[in-house]
């Protein structure tokens, strides 16, 4: 309550008597915004993730006869994707740059763990190495590649990407074993073999789905989200999104556009690479078809643009929802319809279209306004002047 | 490595077999970009349909799992032969493309072309899918036909500094060429290629003349789809058929056609396709397994060294 006074006072409402919720709204959006706030947060929602997702999931899919809930090794694999979105989106929601090449670091990152893990089995190096190969490849294809932009940019990190799969796919079978994939990883526990990956972290029965791994994915994924606020929230992010509304503004002004945008670039791969060495750890096997092929770095822009671009959580959300969908709701056995099965890619389609034509903002997005529209008026307006303002940014 | 005479033979005729379907994707999908400035990822999707309408209507293709095949309809197909194919598909294909010009395309001209690309990703995703789970996932043989007009074109005949080459490749040339050859000629040498034209210029120009743009546009893309049907038959009669072939055969090279020939142009996507053929054929005839990795850095050095391609004049979208 001290919060939301404080903030009447320093805000602009001090003239004419705004309704106080007004006021509320932005106290609360600036506490949304502090360090602190954001990763205690989100620590809490990474804390309550599993068992809802697996366990609460779970039994109310018996109740209902639909198995929707989760198997264990499911939030991790959520929170891998998320950490390579959040970068991801750092490029395309904030800089308004759209890669179809992002497979490349994921892949990279995924292969040169792995091979790094027959050296020294220690995943925490193994990450460190693969988000070191991800950024050095990231360097020369963003150098070359931001040079050119829309469609051109989108042309030649998807060039790039698949020249990396091609190679990784024939010449290369050498290091990656080919078509085979790649699976003579030496990660079993998280300290030289001690704490295996697939262990509960507690004892306790109920809690089964707290994995190490899932551990190990959940502190990745607290420190990708610092880092992920800390550059949204800083003049150096303000400037990756003032490129994303007008680039010629940010070169009046006295800007290295190019520094920028390859700094962007960059920091997204790192993100990528993060989420592939992870990725290969967790799933203990790499194929060049999963690791470095364009669909993948498709699937990179659905998760991120289902959730919803310019925001921390919406690519999260949105990486959840796809992996929900892949893992989960295509078990699902419908009554009528009969087992989702492979359909699955045909309804994230489908709403994928939905999502584009209709709410630009994402489903996270459009969840926002319709809290907003719901719960009061003015706040209602406020929803819309932001959708509005978001639809303006992306022109 | 020493080539002998008979295989430059055979990697140029492979290279034009190849770059002439290239090049009809490519036309299709620069028409679009160049009049009405649409990025169309789902022009793949349009190759797809092609090639199983073109499987459909060529013979009786026994299902082996998909919705179909669920519900008890084991095979498909109206053994049409292969000229029922080539005169549907292409029709086929310019319905669809009328289609999707007035109710995918239309609502998203005056849109960033970030959410363009977008939703006709997911439209070439729906459409992939679609085929996937209605006709099964597997993968179909190629439907060449054994006789055309009575002659038969299933045997290889034997050609001077080649030796002995398939004829009915031979004859693909021969069609997509003379395909490739009608449509320049429509769009450089008649009045709707020149309203067309004018349109990529200054569309607004055009309207205030008092030409109906609108109706061009649906055409222009109209065409493109039907080019791209039109490729996907040629191809599903050379290659095998299953769900992926648009992306991997069709979008991605389409794309990377009109860069290097330049977006917008139409002797350009001509151009791009025969170079990017020559490329495949004359690596997979030598170093194999480099053919696709020196295909797309030969691409990312054009973009880096010629933006505007062979005969683009700038670039769309900068």
């Amino acid at each position: 309550m001290t919060d939301r006074e404080v903030a009447t006072d320093g805000g602009a409402v001090a003239e004419s008597g705004e309704p106080a919720s007004a006021s509320g709204g932005s106290a609360l959006s600036r506490l949304r915004e502090r360090d602190d706030f954001v990763v205690v947060a989100s620590a809490a929602a990474l804390i309550v993730f599993p068992f809802l997702l697996v366990d609460v999931l779970g039994i109310v899919g018996d109740v209902i006869g639909l198995s929707i809930g989760g198997y264990t090794g499911l939030p991790s694999l959520v929170l891998i994707y998320g950490i390579i979105v959040i970068g991801f989106n750092l490029l395309l929601g904030y800089t308004g740059l759209l890669s179809f090449g992002h497979a490349a670091f994921f892949g990279s990152a995924a292969y040169s763990a792995a091979l790094f893990s027959q050296v020294v089995p220690s995943p925490l190096l193994m990450v460190v190495v693969g988000t070191l190969v991800a950024t050095l490849l990231a360097w020369p294809i963003g150098f070359v590649s931001i040079r050119r932009s829309g469609v051109y940019f989108a042309v030649l990190t998807l060039t790039f990407g698949q020249a990396l799969y091609f190679y990784a796919l024939g010449p290369g079978s050498w290091l990656t074993n080919g078509d085979n994939g790649f699976s003579n990883i030496e990660a079993d526990g998280l300290f030289l073999g001690a704490l295996p990956f697939d262990a509960p972290l507690t004892p306790l029965p109920f809690l089964d789905s707290y994995t190490v791994m899932y551990g190990f994915a959940a502190v990745s994924m607290l420190v990708a989200v610092w880092v992920g606020n800390r550059i949204i929230n800083s003049p150096y992010g303000l400037i990756f999104e003032a490129l994303g509304e007008n680039e010629e503004r940010v070169e009046f002004v006295g800007l290295n556009v190019f520094r920028y945008k390859l700094m962007a670039f960059v920091i997204s791969a790192v993100f990528a690479g993060v989420g592939g060495a992870l990725f290969v750890i967790h799933e203990q096997y790499i194929h060049p078809t999963t690791g470095l092929y364009w669909i993948q770095s498709g699937d990179f822009v659905i998760m991120t643009v289902l959730g919803g671009t310019g925001g921390l959580v919406g690519p999260v959300f949105g990486a959840f929802v796809f992996e929900y969908v892949a893992n989960v709701v295509s078990g699902v056995s419908l009554p009528a319809i009969g087992s989702i099965g492979s359909l699955w890619r045909f309804v994230l389609g489908a709403v994928f279209v939905t999502i584009v034509w209709v709410f630009p903002r994402g489903i996270y997005g459009a969840g926002e306004d319709l809290v907003a529209m719901l719960t009061d008026r003015s706040g209602g307006e406020g929803g819309g002047d932001t959708a509005a303002a978001d639809g303006g940014e992306r022109e | 490595m020493l080539l002998l005479q008979s295989e430059i033979a055979s990697i140029l005729l492979n290279g034009l077999q190849q770059g002439a379907i290239y090049a009809l994707l490519g036309i299709g999908l620069t028409i679009i970009l160049g009049t009405m400035e649409f990025l169309n990822l789902a022009h793949g999707a349009l190759y797809l349909v092609g090639a199983y309408v073109g499987l459909i209507v060529f013979q009786e293709t026994t299902l082996t799992n998909g919705f179909l095949y669920s519900i008890g309809i084991t095979s498909l197909g109206f053994d049409g032969g292969f000229l029922a194919a080539i005169v549907l598909v292409p029709v086929i294909g310019f319905g669809i493309g009328l289609l999707m010009e007035r109710f995918v395309a239309e609502p998203f001209y005056d849109r960033p072309e970030t959410d363009q690309l977008l939703v006709t990703f997911g439209l070439a995703l729906i459409v992939e899918e679609t085929i996937k789970n209605v006709i099964g996932g597997n993968t179909f043989q190629s439907i060449a036909p054994s006789t055309l007009f009575g002659v038969n074109v299933s045997q290889p005949v034997s050609l001077p500094f080649v030796g002995l080459f398939p004829s009915w490749r031979l004859l693909i040339i021969v069609i997509t060429f003379f395909v490739i050859g009608v449509t320049y000629l429509a769009i450089e040498r008649t009045d709707f290629g020149l309203v067309v034209q004018a349109g990529t210029r200054d569309s607004e120009m055009v309207r205030l003349l008092g030409i109906k743009i609108n109706r061009s546009y649906s055409l222009v893309f109209a065409l493109g789809a039907a080019l791209a049907a039109f490729a996907g038959l040629i191809g599903a009669s050379i290659q095998t058929i299953s769900p992926q072939i648009g992306t991997t055969q069709a979008l991605v090279p389409a794309f990377l056609t009109i860069v290097v020939g330049g977006a917008g142009s139409v002797r350009g996507a001509i151009a791009g396709g025969m170079v990017l053929g020559l490329i495949i054929s004359a690596m997979t005839q030598t170093y194999s397994q480099w053919a696709q990795i020196v295909l797309y850095l030969f691409v990312a050095l054009m973009l880096v060294f010629r933006p505007q391609g062979l005969f683009g004049t700038a670039e769309v979208g900068e």
